[in-house]
């Protein structure tokens, strides 16, 4: 099974039923568990606002558990994910005013850094949910990057989807420094390519380990800073869901201040973005 | 005062000297692989006092001495260029690359500049005649400057090494260009301090205390806010401006008045341009070619004309003292070496990859030769330390490739297939089936590594059940990942074929077993692709199998690489 249990932190924003919606149908496409977590007051008004929410969503009472919390509400709902063994937790991005621009929240951003299972982050739930029909997935050649193409790869195959891309970064720092000493232009130029036949020579080869079956695939190698090359080729291309397996370290003010690897992406979402870990 | 038809005539004629020579020579000395600065130092050398001032000191001194506004001139020239130099020093630092580093490299880069600089102040310190201290009021900033100077690494000269030695993209090369921007961006900072201290002895400018606030405050307010500033601002001049005109000019304009700015404070304009690049560096919106723009003009134009300018006020043959020369290229080498090796071992590498990375951070080239170049200026270095410097810088470069180049010879790195493949794992079978072919290989493998045979060969045959490893021109790779630390490679030759269902049809005859550590993929894929790039030739795996015997065979597989 994909993921057994989905989570999600019930809120009253405009975000809240379409949240719900996604995490419904995302629930009957995987055949999993439904956590809902509401933190806050439990009293007869949330309650009620609570079931009416359900109900407009049309989740019949049988097919999830409702968790109550209280405190901050990042931290209650990682804890409530991790005692109720949920394995996806979702959120949503908030958009930027007037320009199409998301980025994440701080619940979001502490539940993306510090959640101890995978997180899909989404842009624009919609009342009516969509398929996501165009996959991007960020490679690493690590044993977390195989789960995160072979979950995807599955998740792709389920949506029925109609692309599925697997994209490799590669990053080697100083190249432009060589130009400094007596390398030309074209020289660092034909260095860069030939890197890039490596790298997707390799990537083609991971992808030929994993055995991927029943939907076809393309392999891109990149060559520049780590998660903004990818960040901006899942742009271009308009993919709707963007997956990454989960940097190794957490994410602190210092990352912010001088972005790298997924800081980049965070901070420009440039579509539904689902963060493997293990 | 301003210039008169002769002083203009002679100073483009000597700018235009200049640069011919210095193009002339560093064309030669790249054509032997060497950095090509060298060959601008040694254009000075021959234009100047040394050699050009001796035999024909009437055209020396019409061609660079015609008059003072000449001179001023030919120095304002030299400052651009040495300021322009720093801006792209400080361009080239990755700062994410420096800020987050692996283990490893902080290692490399904290004793590589720990060391070094130690063994250059207690020396200079203890025995400063030795070094050649003439004026006793500067002793500690003399031991200070000398310690800066040891732990210099010049990051282009680095770079271009690694990319001879075809290891500029590998584990290695990564580790050192982190260590060498490092390197390059702490040294330059310790070296502003100890220009700002020659400033204050000599009577003006801030204390101690409240000059590293400066510069402190400085750092922080260029690196966090101007380079947040930058990079907001880089996207909407490369939209709405020329391009690259509009992005070249954004640059040199925030690079000059920060330059303007550290020099006005009491700290050298260098620094000032230096910390400037690195904000401008960082931005992803800065171009690969806007990047290459900046330093074909500054490297092509402007540094040169810095580099030969050097040798022409300095007569090297009369101030070379071969005690000095001697003092600082031993203590050069014991510094670096021994600094970044250790750094290196420490963090976790083989013996030999860290000579390799300690001879690599060695090459001080252009840096060192700026940083000679200012304390001269500054007063607080003799012709002679002087002349030791540039020669050190030099020798230190030079060397650093064929050294590398030897211990990279003897490297036995885990990612390549001839390295891995002993004797003792060879076999010449005339098994019929890939089974027994597989059996036989892992049988060898489980006795040599005392392993669990069946373990080895359900593994295998269970990654042979997924798809085919049959590779094209009889070539056949069955692999898995198991558990264990180190690679294992063992190789079949079966002359008559095997059929393996490869994607050309062909029988497999040479049949390369290969077991990778089970939590790191990215071994099996370099190994992977290394020998299906390799042996992508029906020529060569005829050549291999028709070997006689094991040792035959090795040497074969040898002279690929």
């Amino acid at each position: 099974m994909l993921f057994k249990k989905i989570g999600l932190a019930i809120t009253f924003s405009p975000n809240g039923l379409p949240l719900l919606k996604s995490a419904l149908r995302l629930k009957n496409l995987f055949n999993s568990g439904l956590c809902l977590i509401h933190v806050g007051e439990k009293n007869t008004e949330t309650q009620s606002q609570i079931d009416q929410l359900i109900q407009k969503a049309g989740i019949s009472r049988s097919s999830f558990e409702l968790v109550w919390k209280k405190g901050e509400p990042a931290k209650s709902i990682i804890n409530a994910a991790s005692e109720y063994n949920v394995d996806l937790l979702i959120a949503g991005a908030l958009e930027k005013e007037n320009v199409i621009k998301y980025y994440l929240g701080s619940v979001a951003r502490t539940i993306m850094s510090e959640s101890p299972c995978s997180v899909l982050i989404l842009t624009n739930p919609h009342l009516e949910p969509e398929q996501f029909k165009k996959f991007c997935v960020s490679v690493d050649f690590t044993p977390l990057g195989e789960t995160a193409v072979k979950k995807s790869y599955e998740f792709a195959k389920l949506e029925n989807a109609n692309e599925f891309f697997l994209v490799k970064e590669f990053e080697v720092p100083g190249l432009a420094i060589t130009v400094y000493d007596s390398r030309s232009i074209d020289d660092t130029e034909k260095s860069k390519q030939e890197w890039q036949i490596e790298e997707e020579g390799k990537l083609k080869l991971f992808a030929r380990e994993l055995n991927l079956k029943g939907l076809d695939y393309s392999t891109v190698a990149l060559f520049g800073k780590q998660g903004w090359e990818a960040r901006n080729f899942v742009k271009e291309n308009s993919s709707d869901l963007f997956v990454v397996p989960s940097p190794p370290k957490k994410l602190k003010f210092f990352d912010k201040l001088f972005q790298h690897d997924i800081e980049f992406i965070l901070s420009r979402l440039p579509c539904s973005l689902l963060i493997i870990r293990n | 005062m301003g210039l008169s038809a002769t002083d203009i005539t002679i100073f483009l004629l000597s700018l235009s000297v200049i640069l011919f020579f210095a193009r002339g020579l560093g064309e030669l000395l790249r054509y032997f692989k060497q950095p090509i600065v060298i060959g601008e130092i040694i254009a000075g050398i021959i234009l100047g006092p040394t050699i050009l001032g001796t035999i024909f000191p009437g055209t020396f001194n019409s061609l660079f001495n015609q008059s003072e506004e000449v001179v001023t001139a030919l120095n304002g020239i030299t400052l651009l260029g040495v300021v322009m130099l720093l801006l792209v020093s400080g361009i080239e630092i990755d700062l994410s690359l420096v800020l987050r580093q692996s283990k490893a490299a902080v290692v490399i880069s904290l004793l590589g500049i720990l060391f070094p600089f130690s063994v250059g102040f207690f020396s200079a310190y203890f025995y400063p005649e030795f070094l050649g201290l003439t004026d006793p009021s500067l002793h500690l900033v003399f031991a200070l400057f000398v310690g800066t100077a040891l732990s210099i690494t010049a990051l282009p000269v680095v770079a271009r090494t690694l990319m001879d030695l075809q290891i500029f993209k590998s584990e290695i090369g990564y580790l050192i260009m982190a260590a060498a921007m490092f390197n390059d961006l702490v040294g330059w900072i310790i070296f502003s301090v100890v220009l700002s201290m020659i400033g204050q002895n000599s009577g003006h400018s801030l204390s101690l205390s409240s000059l590293i606030i400066v510069i402190g405050s400085f750092l922080v307010f260029v690196l966090i806010f101007v380079r947040k500033f930058i990079d907001y601002s880089l996207p909407f001049i490369q939209k709405r401006f020329t391009f690259p005109g509009g992005v070249l000019n954004f640059i040199f304009i925030l690079g000059f008045i920060s330059a303007a700015f550290t020099e006005y404070i009491g700290v050298h304009a260098i620094f000032g341009v230096f910390i400037m690049g690195i904000a401008i560096g960082d931005s992803v919106h800065l171009k690969k070619e806007t990047r290459e723009i900046i330093y074909q003009f500054v490297t092509n134009i402007f540094a040169p004309l810095f580099f030969v300018s050097i040798g022409l006020r300095i007569n090297f043959i009369e101030n070379f003292d071969p005690l000095i020369v001697t003092v600082f290229l031993v203590l050069a080498f014991i510094g670096k070496v021994v600094g970044c090796g250790l750094g290196a071992y420490w963090g976790g590498l083989n013996k030999n990859d860290s000579l390799i990375i300690g001879f690599g951070m060695n090459s001080r080239g252009a840096m060192e030769i700026v940083l000679g170049t200012l304390a001269y200026q500054y007063g607080l270095i003799n012709e002679k330390v002087f002349v030791a410097l540039i020669i050190m810088a030099l020798v230190t470069s030079i060397s650093s490739a064929p050294i590398m180049n030897y211990f990279l010879k003897k490297v036995k790195t885990e990612l390549s297939f001839h390295t891995l493949l002993k004797k003792e794992y060879v076999i010449f079978s005339s098994s019929q089936t890939k089974d027994e072919v597989i059996a036989e290989l892992c049988k060898i493998v489980a006795v040599q590594k005392k392993l669990d045979f069946n373990l080895l060969y359900n593994s295998v045959m269970k990654r042979e059940e997924l798809i085919t490893t049959g590779l094209e021109k009889h070539l056949a790779i069955p692999h898995a990942r198991i558990n264990t630390k180190e690679s294992i490679i063992a190789a079949a030759v079966v002359r008559n074929g095997i059929e393996w269902n490869s994607l050309d049809k062909l029988p497999a005859k040479f049949i390369v077993l290969l077991l990778t550590p089970e939590d790191k993929p990215e071994i099996q894929l370099n190994l992977l692709s290394d020998i299906a790039k390799k042996y992508n030739d029906v020529k060569i795996i005829e050549e291999i199998i028709a070997s006689k015997d094991a040792n035959e065979l090795i040497s074969k597989v040898k002279q690929l690489y």
